[in-house]
């Protein structure tokens, strides 16, 4: 065997019997074998007790919908698109697999195993011994593209899969827009999105290959209170009218697909993932007046409260207020959830990341909103709501670069299948 | 209110600059008058003796005095004391956030904008004179000359700056970038200057698109006619008196509104004439309203000071890839300085004092989830 052959080998092995089957070579890790491995700093310091506490915590990577999408946003991510450069129908649905093996073996934790020692190792190693969960999810979905004529899942796409349209005032480079597959990777800290991306580049290679990518991170959730949402880079508090997520009907009507007609029978308990990538202009937003900032956006700034209000959760009352008084019409907030019956259905869970990108050749920051949003027909919530912003005074100070319309299938059902497995069924 | 503190923070700021200013400039004025050979490293060595002495006797040195604040009617003398008061609450005794200056009545802009329509018309006149030059050298086929006469329609109709946001669709028409057209460069509504450019920096035949400059001179003939009866409310141009800059940021040194000339510095060129213009204009109104006047004149002189400098050494415009890194540096920081400066302007021009937010009615008690 050559050594490309057996890297190969070691590969496409772990895929077929799944992380947890390797054995002494790498595996899925018990929860006291983790705390074992991880109690390194002794429990009298707190800070240290602290962080160990988050990185056991460990969300589950099968189950009837895939992770990363309700849940809160982790502080640290990446999201990857990758064009399938596999030769066939066959291969891709391989990738496919080991790469929810992988996956799933690193969100649950793992042991970095042994190797011989004239092999490379299996696992970069960067986050020492074990790979922790910190939190970790892995969000795989799929891009209008991969339904193209290569391999045959034209018949099979989601019924409202499209690629994403140009909006007026969008500014899309083709090279950080689309992408056969998206990878959503998020977690508590750095190093362990980081690790994430590079082991799964590793499982990929020859078959996904990379298109774009762009890192985001959370604002720390400075308060006042806990359920306080953090600020984007506009210093506005983002998220607050999220519809709730604990609430399971809800979730049914907005976010997950339901089997019926309409949409093929393998794409049920799946969901519309939208990524856009959107540049904001910070320093001509800084040379902006307090009132223009928040009469954009209609809220206040420091408390995130609708304006007039003094709470973040405060129903705006659009209805006392016709004429925009209070509230501008065009304000951002009042456009993007118009609080009415008729636009009930639109809502949308958002699930955003700033991102830094550094400073572009023009000396000038190229900071933004990765803006993520899941919902169960982009056509009646996503696009209709873009629509209405079309012409919203903020479209001055930003500029959307990327992203992408993709769908994220229903979630792995064991250790034994994958996402994205009834595609191919 | 912390927007307001900011902005006072920021006034006071540099009226505080202003004030250290004030003396050392008297200091070396007195010193030079005073040490015998003009080294000034001698007067340096009885500066504090000389400070003492000149104070009381010092001239202005500006040469001029403020007597009326315009828009206010109380006068220059006590118009600073009354309002540091202001400034130092931030807030009126209701507890609203106000404004620091008095607002301006709306008919102080009729004259400027009067004044820039009229130089708007001349713009207006060259762009057209040029856009003919444009047809007539691609229908000759000639591509250098129509490169050159495209560089020269575009700076002339950017020169408009502060109109060309009001003509809405007529500016998509004439200067429309291809971003948000559902096909992109390929959309059949893709038909200007940018249409041209493309097709000019990118091989294509330049007789294949003379009719689009055809149809850009009688865009402009267009925006002739209605230039005249174009309404430009008093914030719109206040406002537009630092946005012109900052597209000239946002699009033009970011390469992003010219991917294929490259001809970033040529319209930062452009829109930094039609700034100094719209300022021009709202310089009389600016007499002793905050330290604005002086702030933003500086900052434009040198930009205007490095671009004619990046000019001079490239004998003409170079495109944002022909920029040594040093130059890049410089017009990339010197319009940074710049637009720090004229944000001040929108504020300082305001014409109505931001009315208090209605409170929102019916709210549960504090601390009810």
């Amino acid at each position: 065997m050559t050594a490309l052959d057996r890297r190969q080998f070691m590969k496409r092995s772990m895929a077929v019997v799944g992380a947890g089957g390797v054995g002494a070579l790498a595996g899925a890790l018990g929860e006291a074998e983790l705390r074992s491995g991880a109690s390194a700093a002794g429990p009298e310091d707190p800070s240290q007790a602290a962080l160990q506490a988050e990185l056991l915590r460990r969300v589950p990577f099968d189950g009837p919908h895939q992770a990363g999408v309700l849940s809160r946003p982790q502080a640290q991510a990446t999201f990857v698109a990758l064009d399938s450069i596999a030769p066939n129908r066959q291969l891709l649905a391989e990738t496919l697999q080991t790469l929810s093996a992988r996956a799933r073996g690193l969100t649950q934790g793992e042991a970095v195993g042994a190797q011989e020692l004239d092999d490379p190792p299996p696992d970069s190693g960067i986050l020492g011994p074990l790979d922790m969960p910190d939190g970790l999810t892995v969000t795989i979905a799929l891009g209008a593209s991969l339904f193209d004529d290569r391999y045959g899942l034209g018949t099979r796409r989601p019924a409202r899969l499209q690629p994403m349209p140009n909006f007026p005032n969008d500014e899309l480079d083709p090279q950080r827009t689309h992408g056969d597959v998206l990878l959503q990777v998020c977690a508590e800290h750095r190093d362990t999105v980081v690790h994430t991306v590079r082991e799964l580049m590793r499982t990929v290679a020859g078959r996904l290959t990379p298109r774009w990518s762009i890192d985001g991170f959370q604002s720390a959730r400075r308060g006042p209170s806990a359920s306080s949402n953090p600020r984007n880079l506009f210093a506005f508090r983002d998220g607050t009218a999220n519809p709730d997520t604990g609430d399971a009907r809800l979730m049914n009507s907005l976010i997950w697909v339901q089997r019926g007609p309409g949409e093929p029978a393998w794409t049920a308990g799946g969901t519309y993932q939208v990524v856009r990538t959107i540049r904001m202009h910070v320093e001509f937003w800084d040379r902006v007046g307090m009132f223009e900032q928040q009469n954009m956006i209609g809220r206040d700034r420091v408390t995130g409260a609708p304006l007039g209000g003094a709470d973040e959760f405060e129903d705006p009352r659009y209805e006392l207020d016709p004429k925009g008084k209070r509230i501008p019409l065009n304000a951002h907030i009042r456009l993007a959830n118009p609080r009415t019956p008729p636009t009930a259905d639109q809502r949308i869970v958002r699930r955003g990341y700033n991102y830094d990108r550094g400073m572009d050749p023009a000396g000038d920051l190229d900071q933004g909103l990765v803006f993520v949003a899941f919902n169960q027909d982009v056509k009646r919530q996503f696009a209709t709501i873009q629509q209405r912003l079309a012409e919203e005074p903020m479209v001055d100070y930003i500029s959307p670069v990327g992203g992408g319309y993709f769908f994220a299938p229903p979630g792995s059902r064991g250790p034994a299948d994958w996402v994205g497995s009834r595609l191919f069924a | 209110m912390t927007a307001v503190i900011e902005r006072v923070a920021r006034s006071r700021l540099a009226r505080r600059a202003a004030m250290l200013a004030f003396p050392a400039a008297v200091l070396l004025l007195v010193g030079a008058a005073l040490s015998p050979g003009g080294a000034t490293h001698r007067s340096s060595g009885h500066a504090g003796v000389l400070t003492l002495a000149s104070r009381a006797v010092a001239p202005n040195p500006l040469g001029v005095r403020v007597s009326k604040v315009y828009g206010s009617s109380i006068p220059a003398s006590v118009y600073g004391t009354q309002i540091a008061d202001l400034e130092d609450q931030g807030v009126n005794t209701r507890g609203e956030m106000v404004s620091d200056l008095s607002p301006l009545p709306a008919r102080a802009f009729v004259k400027p904008v009067a004044s820039y329509k009229v130089y708007a018309e001349r713009w207006t006149t060259v762009a057209q004179r040029d856009a003919n030059r444009l047809a007539q050298a691609l229908a000759r086929g000639s591509r250098t000359g129509a490169q050159s006469a495209w560089r020269a329609t575009w700076s002339a109709y950017l020169h408009l700056g502060a109109v060309y946001g009001l003509f809405g669709t007529l500016n998509e028409a004439i200067d429309g970038v291809p971003g948000g057209l559902p096909r992109g460069s390929g959309d059949p509504r893709f038909t200007g200057l940018h249409r041209i450019e493309m097709g000019l920096w990118t091989g294509a035949r330049a007789r294949s698109l003379e009719p689009f400059a055809v149809r850009l001179t009688r865009d402009l003939a267009h925006l002739r006619r209605v230039l005249p009866s174009v309404q430009i409310s008093p914030l719109e141009y206040a406002t537009r008196a630092h946005e012109i800059l900052e597209d000239a940021q946002r699009d033009l040194l970011s390469g992003v509104s010219v991917p294929w000339s490259g001809e970033g510095v040529l319209g930062t060129a452009a829109g930094l004439a039609a700034t100094q213009e719209v300022f021009h204009t709202l310089e009389p109104l600016l007499q002793g309203r905050d330290n604005t006047e002086a702030v933003v004149r500086s900052e434009l002189l040198l930009l205007s000071a490095a671009i004619e400098r990046i000019r001079r050494d490239h004998r003409g415009w170079p495109t944002l890839a022909q920029l040594t890194m040093r130059e890049r540096e410089l017009i990339d920081g010197t319009l940074a300085g710049a637009l720090g400066a004229l944000e001040l302007l929108p504020g300082t021009l305001e014409t109505e004092a931001p009315s208090p937010i209605p409170k929102l009615p019916g709210r549960a008690a504090a601390g009810t989830p």
